[in-house]
């Protein structure tokens, strides 16, 4: 696989992009345009590996695989979901302009404690390489967003997009950890997430109902 | 050890899964027929699973390991023990059900009409999560093992949340959440213990994905990348297993499901995941030995928190999933040991901890079918209307807690052996004390519900009976093993003998 014959240029613009709307759809509290930030992140992985694709024929299965599953349905899900609810998510724990702050934070620490410790995360020599190195700092730093997503929010929906974060981090860095992964594997890790999705979001369906509410607070019938 | 080992290809590691995922999938087809071909099939389908892994261990103890689809199915003694463990709590837990769940209210909390409606539901997804338990047992490719475990939770995610009211629901949300989130890591150190092995560049690609060949090269791998490994395969698989302080999850999830539910998730699911906790980490043992006290100081941390919760509980089926917190922290610092004596003890308390905990669940369903009440201030006086299932839960809570002649006894002792031997004294005391601490909490529980004196006005009122036979043969079976493991160890000794054997990397 020869990194030079990668558009470099393309997948870093790629890569920030998809950070930056990583941190929009943790950060935007109109739920509708979240899922849209959402699913503009998970076309933007699909770019990415497309562009990745031009060294590593394998990664056009990925592509597909993760168009039909983040692109496409775990948004129709999330917007067939939301449509029936409430437009704005409930308050989360931290207010606006502080979590905008963490957040900041947790994208610039994370990229650079990747991109400069990579030897630990990445043993192949491929991956220490500039653009796969530029590619894990990305996963890494969607896959804090993602956590800090679900650990922070009150709202069920908001924690469901928190998760899709974080699997779309792990997602994102198969592409320099195993590039070579078979695609059953890489099929079966993706529909789970997806079928997640769906049973989450069924569930929460089910809160809503006997709740009043998708307020994870609100769910304490079980304490101890 | 010198034992020659063949490598027989076989069909049975396939058949294992496959059967219950194919009986699942007839019963979802075949939802507009009766409820006897739901059960017939989810009997069938079981014991048919429970009669591969038999097969698969007479085999195993032959000296072959069995291999299906080149190497990516591999059934070593471990494996086969876990099927058998799968198959034989799946089949009992289902034989349980049969009547369990004809009581209205107790398969749905709602009238006749939908629990008629919801039955095919329930036993497709029972069939399908004990597939997708074998086929994280006999996969030998270790991304699959993740998307096995993970399978395990989406299949019996909605089987937690069955009852669909507000405890049920929460239970649900929290489950799913909480073990998908968990489990994401396990992912992170699957594909990072991949990507480490192929880069050391002894193993092409496609090998580096099999557990049997990553353990000839982990010592290869870098120290930092290897502890990072072990951190994010503790997390994700040790969240699944109810490890603490990753456990918050369980008892949620173990008292609100259904009880024949219960007693797959606390009876095999948890085992099945610390499993997948052993197979991963163990390859790392022989590298790094320190690994054993962080495992062992894990597993009497959880020990304690497990059973100090279970003291404070009042909810019958909450004080069972705490305490299975606990003794999965006894499992834990068995196999974390690493030694030939302590694999062992892991792996006879983990088969002896399935048998007595379905038998607690079951006997817990059955006082909650002829009461409707699971809470120990509203029970009492229940031994001269319910003497077997009385007699069952004192034989489960004394095996337990370690009583002799019982079988929890004989691994907990292995165990207390195991860490004396690898010189932990500090943590064969811990180990005791919260093994008494179970007796207090389960002998009372048991004397408060079965010999105290009836409390609450709804119990006054109700005219109780024994349970049906078919509810109390599994149980009377599963106290019989109790008993019976208990005074004759060394019935399973030779599988889990081979079994230990594999997981066993640090010194004899």
């Amino acid at each position: 696989m020869n990194p030079l014959a990668l558009n470099a240029q393309l997948i870093e613009t790629l890569s920030m992009v998809m950070v930056i709307t990583s941190v929009a759809a943790v950060e935007i509290r109109r739920l509708r345009l979240a899922a849209v930030a959402y699913s503009a992140q998970a076309l933007l992985i699909v770019g990415l590996l497309l562009s990745f694709a031009a060294v590593n024929p394998s990664l056009y299965w990925w592509a597909g695989t993760a168009f039909l599953t983040k692109a496409v349905l775990t948004p129709w899900f999330l917007f067939r979901f939301i449509g029936k609810t409430q437009e704005r998510e409930l308050p989360p724990l931290i207010g606006f302009a502080p979590s905008v702050m963490v957040a900041a934070v947790l994208m610039i620490g994370f990229y650079r404690l990747t991109h400069s410790q990579i030897a630990l995360l990445a043993p192949t020599e491929m991956a220490q390489q500039e653009v796969f190195r530029t590619n894990l700092a990305v996963a890494s730093t969607v896959f804090a967003l993602g956590l800090y997503c679900v650990l922070t929010r009150r709202d069920a929906i908001k924690t469901v997009i928190g998760l899709c974060l974080l699997e779309n981090g792990v997602h994102l860095s198969l592409v320099s950890l195993a590039p070579e992964l078979p695609e059953t594997a890489l099929f079966g890790v993706a529909t789970e997430v997806v079928v997640t999705v769906f049973l989450l979001l069924y569930v929460i369906a089910g809160v809503r109902q006997e709740f009043g509410t998708t307020d994870t607070l609100a769910l304490k019938e079980l304490q101890w | 050890m010198s034992e020659q080992i063949v490598t027989v290809t076989s069909s049975l590691p396939a058949a294992a899964f496959l059967v219950p995922l194919v009986g699942g999938t007839l019963v979802f087809l075949g939802r507009k027929l009766q409820r006897a071909f739901w059960q017939g099939t989810a009997l069938l389908a079981s014991g048919i699973t429970f009669l591969i892994g038999l097969r698969m261990s007479g085999q195993v103890l032959g000296g072959a390991v069995l291999t299906t689809w080149g190497n990516e199915l591999r059934v070593d003694a471990l494996s086969a023990l876990m099927v058998v463990v799968i198959g034989g709590g799946g089949f009992l837990a289902t034989l349980y059900s049969v009547r369990y769940v004809t009581q209205p209210g107790l398969l749905t909390r709602a009238g006749a009409e939908t629990t008629a409606r919801r039955m095919p539901t329930f036993y497709g997804l029972v069939l399908w999560f004990l597939a997708t338990m074998v086929w994280g047992c006999v996969t030998n490719n270790i991304v699959m093992l993740y998307v096995a475990v993970e399978a395990t939770t989406l299949t019996s995610g909605l089987l937690v949340a069955f009852y669909w009211d507000r405890r049920a629901l929460e239970a649900g949300y929290k489950y799913l959440m909480l073990l998908t989130i968990g489990i994401t890591f396990a992912l992170l150190g699957c594909v990072l213990l991949y990507a480490s092995a192929a880069a050391t560049q002894q193993i092409d690609g496609g090998k580096a994905l099999l557990i049997s060949e990553v353990r000839h090269v982990a010592h290869l791998i870098p120290a930092g990348t290897a502890l990072l490994i072990v951190a994010f395969l503790v997390i994700g698989f040790g969240t699944k297993a109810g490890i603490a302080p990753f456990h918050p999850w369980l008892p949620d999830a173990h008292a609100e499901a259904p009880t024949p539910v219960s007693v797959l998730l606390s009876g095999v699911m948890i085992k099945m995941a610390m499993y997948a906790l052993a197979r991963t980490v163990s390859i790392f043992y022989p590298s790094w030995p320190q690994l054993t006290v962080f495992a062992v100081a894990l597993g009497t941390f959880t020990m304690v928190l497990g059973i100090v919760m279970a003291l404070t509980q009042d909810d019958l089926k909450r004080l069972l999933a705490y305490s299975s917190v606990s003794q999965m922290g006894y499992v834990l610092v068995g196999l974390g040991l690493g030694t030939y004596l302590g694999c062992y003890g892991g792996l006879f308390h983990l088969l002896n901890h399935a048998i007595y905990k379905a038998l607690l669940f079951m006997c817990v369903g059955a006082v909650i079918y002829a009461t409707g009440i699971r809470k120990v201030s509203e029970l009492g006086g229940l031994a001269r209307s319910m003497p077997v299932t009385s007699a069952c839960f004192f034989l489960g809570a004394l095996a337990i807690a370690g009583f002799p002649p019982l079988n929890g006894f004989m691994s907990k002792l292995t165990i207390y052996l195991a860490l004396a031997k690898a010189g932990l004294w500090w943590a064969c005391a811990i180990a005791i004390g919260a093994s008494v601490l179970t007796m207090v909490v389960l002998v009372r529980a048991a004397y408060s519900v079965f010999w105290g004196s009836p409390h609450g006005a709804a119990l006054a009122q109700l005219q109780v009976r024994e349970v049906p036979v078919v509810m109390w043969v599994p149980m009377v079976f599963l106290a019989a093993a109790c008993v019976v493991l208990g005074i004759f160890p060394q019935a399973p000794f030779p599988l889990l003998d081979k079994a230990a054997a594999v997981l066993a990397t640090v010194g004899r």
